[in-house]
């Protein structure tokens, strides 16, 4: 044997449609996997960044009508924890990219100062949950909305805790039901956007050879097997 | 023993990547001695660098495949000792792993745990040794020359002791001061005794030729089909390695490759200015600094005036660092020079163009700019925007008549046209492929292709013939050709001899002078602080805000924030005024956030101003120590202190470190896409959201898809450097806890203890 690496991947084979996995032991993460997650998370804190702008802007009007659907835009921002997850398929690759692109875009300055970090770790936690529960076996559209969906609740529990002899997060003082329907908006947002999108993205990006050494990559050559 | 290190065993090794038909390497069996000095050639696609990967054990680190066959350095395998074998990639800069000098070569020696002291000398050694002695070792990275980079590089692997050092084409992206320079500091390690063996991949074989001894050429299919002494290989290989499109030492340019000009056509021009002039100009650069000031350098200088007349090929030449590029960024309106209507264009449409029909390029919409002329950049895979190859090159012709682009309507002249020129270019048979597939050199005649189809009467192209092989020089420098005999003008940035000898004019470009050093404004405690001490500050606002029960305890708290936020900005000296300025700027999203976060809740909570107010005054106390402490924060030290003080594991660490330094070139690429883009045509408009949309889309795959490739390749670079070991490594720089930092941090917790003494 010419090295002791174990191949990326495995060779391509006909499969059932199910998601292909990283390489055991799945704590064994390869130095691709720790930089590409670090990069990833990079490039798309930036675009956290550029979006805070323009929810500082054309989303803010929202809040003059019924603040609790402003949920609906906070989906980018749980990109970075479904893609992290769905492109490297190690445990702690969405918790780690999350993280990456919350910093990244907290180093700027935006509007949330350092809670940026904090929701970053809550956000990615969520997300983290999903791909372990499934063992990180499963990487199907549906697994990402869920990964998507339940990258909010976390953060939400931040924003709107109240405490009890008063202070609280930022929407401590809605009454309940604003609470629950901002939440639901989360959670459709965290779906749709970073889920079923962050799938397609990673899709996308397999497509286009840039994730030749990752699961993803694999299971698109062998679907288009040469 | 030092004398018989660096012998190299390949024995039947085979390579093929998953989803390749066919293998890269085939049955390679080569034995190098110690100290050996071998050139590798070979066509573009025959697996040079791939063998180099293989030699150095890497092959597996950014892909997959099947690996039969086996490598064996000194009788072990070539990743049992860290650094044994060194590896300099072909792009300046994908290997750089830290923000300064000395952080970037002390890279290996901290993977391999060596003591802090160590580090030091084995550093300086290292830099002296490639001709980097007299840098200082804080010298940020990003200021260095490619030539300096691509000999730092080198200084990298040095400072792991290598047996053998591999270099995968180090200067075919390199001007030719730059190109010397990384040979001699070559030539000086390879001549000491007991020099590490060395391998050469290159192409352009000249002046290599001196340097070793032994050249090896491997065919297109990936096999070793000669083998010998430089010389005697030379003789006896010369027509072979002509036909592989080796640029052999002592044979002239190949003969460009005859395209028929109907293919490029310019459009006709009805009057006498030409489409493109630019008088004498000056291009500024602005960078905003951390405290809120601004520096501005003079990047570029134009002298004389330069006139793209129809059939003219002006070359701009010069060092790297003159301005080659930007003066031609600022020929296409990307930059503004100084004075701002120094570059003029004429519209092609007019019927006799007077001076009032001249236009700055970058007043004109997309469609306009492209018309009026074309731009390859560098980096060609940036201005792919199309999913076959055969759109590729339909994409500015049907921009620019919308109405008969789609299926049917579209004038099947221009598809015959498209075709028979990327027939011409030895493309044809890749009209269905998808371009971000192909090979650079693919890449960058598609490009050229790409631009020209819509027949602009001006192009603009930058170092087009860098890093080509002699067959695709041919192909390229022939299609130069046609678009010039169709009469069209050729504005190149180039240092390639060759071209500069087929040019009408040659433009010399000289750097600017630096600019004068600026007084340096006083140190205020924010920026005398510890990364951690910085961030522990800001995180501790956040139970401070959440805290703080009602307004009129919350009035306090950010009171006492904000003679704080004085005290730590506060120096004596310049600068306080705008480091003031700055912060403040830097509050105005927090200010947004705090007013709709207090109408959310006074239009929801009962129209009550007491907890709106209360929730408003919240997010500030949250987000102003932010805004004052995070910009003070450096990557790197903020990646010292992760690892040492907070115990965080290395490897993520350093990997995070290595991303934030890069986040600025982030936002060079999106501009290089967005200009792309723009030129050929894909305007954005935000009256057609749908334009916007495919926009962003668009550059937001182009970035991540750079991203992951700088990705991979820097994986490459740092298991070079043994990395991929490095589970617990040494740091050459300390991460103290200073006295300041327990003094900010204190100072940071006092508004919590307003907020929670008041509850």
């Amino acid at each position: 044997m010419a090295t002791q690496i174990e191949p990326t991947t495995q060779e391509p084979r006909s499969t059932t449609g199910r998601s292909l996995t990283a390489t055991r032991p799945l704590m064994g993460w390869r130095t691709v996997d720790i930089l590409t997650i670090a990069f990833l998370g990079a490039a798309l804190g930036v675009a956290f960044w550029g979006w805070g702008v323009f929810y500082n802007g054309p989303v803010t009007a929202l809040k003059i009508g019924y603040a609790p659907l402003m949920g609906l835009f906070v989906g980018p921002w749980f990109l970075a924890g479904v893609v992290g997850g769905l492109v490297v398929r190690r445990p702690g690759a969405a918790l780690f990219c999350e993280v990456v692109a919350a910093l990244v875009s907290m180093l700027p300055g935006t509007e949330w100062g350092a809670t940026v970090l904090i929701s970053g770790v809550l956000q990615g936690l969520g997300a983290e949950l999903v791909f372990a529960i499934f063992g990180y076996k499963a990487f199907s559209i549906g697994v990402a909305a869920l990964a998507g969906a339940l990258s909010a609740p976390l953060q939400w529990g931040f924003e709107v805790m109240s405490l009890p002899a008063g202070g609280g997060g930022w929407y401590a003082e809605w009454v309940l039901r604003d609470k629950v329907v901002y939440l639901g908006a989360m959670m459709l947002s965290g779906a749709v956007i970073a889920g079923v999108l962050g799938w397609l993205l990673v899709r996308a990006l397999a497509r286009a050879g840039a994730l030749s050494a990752f699961p993803p990559g694999q299971e698109h050559r062998e679907s288009h097997a040469v | 023993m030092q004398a018989a290190r660096g012998r190299v065993e390949v024995t039947d090794l085979s390579w093929r990547p998953f989803g390749r038909r066919d293998p890269v390497l085939r049955d390679i069996t080569l034995t190098l001695e110690p100290g050996e000095r071998v050139l590798l050639v070979g066509p573009s696609g025959s697996g040079k660098s791939t063998l180099l990967r293989a030699i150095a054990g890497l092959l597996e680190t950014a892909d997959a495949g099947d690996l039969a066959g086996s490598v064996a350095v000194d009788g072990a395998q070539p990743g049992s000792r860290p650094g044994a074998v060194g590896l300099v990639l072909q792009e300046p800069g994908a290997g750089v792993v830290a923000a300064s000098v000395g952080r970037d070569v002390a890279f290996g020696p901290e993977n391999v745990r060596m003591p802090p002291d160590g580090i030091r000398s084995m550093v300086t050694d290292a830099l002296a040794a490639v001709g980097l002695g007299d840098l200082a070792l804080d010298t940020p990275t990003s200021t260095l020359s490619g030539g300096q980079t691509q000999r730092l590089a080198l200084a990298g692997t040095l400072a792991l002791d290598p047996a053998v050092i591999l270099l995968d084409e180090p200067t075919a992206m390199l001007d030719p001061e730059s190109a010397q320079e990384v040979r001699d500091a070559v030539a000086a390690l390879t001549s000491r005794p007991g020099a590490p063996t060395l391998v050469v991949v290159e192409h352009v074989l000249g002046p290599w030729v001196d340097l070793v001894e032994r050249l090896v050429v491997l065919s297109d299919d990936g096999r070793v089909v000669a083998d010998g002494p430089v010389r005697d290989a030379l003789a006896t290989q010369r027509d072979h390695l002509l036909s592989m499109g080796v640029w052999v030492p002592g044979e002239g340019p190949p003969e460009p490759v005859a395209v028929d000009p109907a293919l490029v056509a310019a459009q006709p021009r009805r009057g006498g200015l030409p489409p493109l002039a630019a008088s004498p100009l000056a291009v500024d650069r602005t960078t905003r600094l951390v405290d809120g000031s601004r520096r501005t350098r003079r990047s570029a200088e134009l002298t004389e005036q330069v006139r793209a007349v129809p059939g003219s090929l002006t070359a701009l030449v010069g060092p790297s660092g003159s301005g080659k590029s930007t003066v031609l960024h600022t020929l296409a309106g990307f930059l503004t020079p100084t004075p701002p209507d120094a570059v003029r264009v004429t519209s092609p449409d007019a019927l006799t163009p007077t001076s009032s029909d001249a236009a700055g390029p970058a007043d004109l919409d997309a469609a306009g700019l492209a018309r009026a002329l074309a731009w390859v950049p560098q980096w060609s895979s940036s201005t792919i925007v199309a999913s076959t190859v055969l759109d590729e090159v339909l994409v500015t012709s049907r921009a620019l008549n919308p109405e008969d682009s789609q299926g049917a309507d579209e004038p099947q002249a221009d598809v015959d046209r498209a075709r028979a020129l990327l027939a011409a270019l030895g493309l044809g048979h890749l009209e269905r492929a998808d371009p971000r597939h192909l090979s650079g050199g693919e890449q960058r005649r598609l490009a050229v292709a790409a631009a020209l189809h819509h027949g602009p009467p001006v192009l603009l192209a930058d170092e087009p013939t860098v890093g080509q092989d002699r067959r695709t020089w041919a192909t390229l420098v022939g299609l130069v050709a046609a678009y010039r005999a169709a009469g069209g003008a050729v504005i190149t940035a180039t240092h390639d001899s060759h071209v500069i000898a087929r040019a009408t004019k040659v433009q010399h470009l000289r750097a600017p002078d630096p600019a004068p050093e600026v007084p340096a404004n006083g140190i205020p405690l924010v920026a005398r602080c510890g990364p951690l001490a910085l961030l522990g500050g800001a995180l501790l606002a956040v139970p401070a805000g959440v805290l703080s029960p009602h307004w009129s305890v919350s009035f306090a708290v950010l009171a006492a924030q904000l003679v704080l936020a004085v005290v730590g900005l506060w120096a004596p000296g310049p600068g306080a005024v705008t480091r003031i300025r700055g912060t403040a700027l830097r509050v105005l999203p927090g200010l947004v956030a705090a007013l709709s976060v207090g109408w959310s809740t006074w239009f929801l909570a009962g129209r009550d101003l007491d907890p709106a107010l209360t929730v408003a005054l919240r997010v500030l106390i949250i987000v102003l120590p932010s805004a004052v402490l995070i910009p003070w924060m450096d990557p790197d030290r903020l990646g010292d202190h992760l690892a040492q003080r907070l115990r965080l594991p290395d490897r993520p660490v350093v990997a995070t470190a290595a991303a934030l330094q890069r986040v600025h070139s982030f936002g060079a690429i999106w501009s290089e896409l967005s200009r792309a883009r723009r030129v050929r045509g894909l305007g954005v408009s935000w009256r057609a959201p749908r334009t916007v949309a495919a926009h962003i889309g668009a550059l937001t795959m182009g970035l991540l898809v750079r991203t992951l490739r700088a990705a991979a390749e820097l994986a490459v670079a740092m298991d070079a450097r043994g990395f991929a070991t490095a589970q617990s490594r040494s740091w050459w720089l300390p991460a103290p806890w200073r006295v300041r930092d327990t003094l900010l941090v204190a100072l940071a917790t006092m508004p919590l203890v307003v907020a929670v003494t008041a509850r």
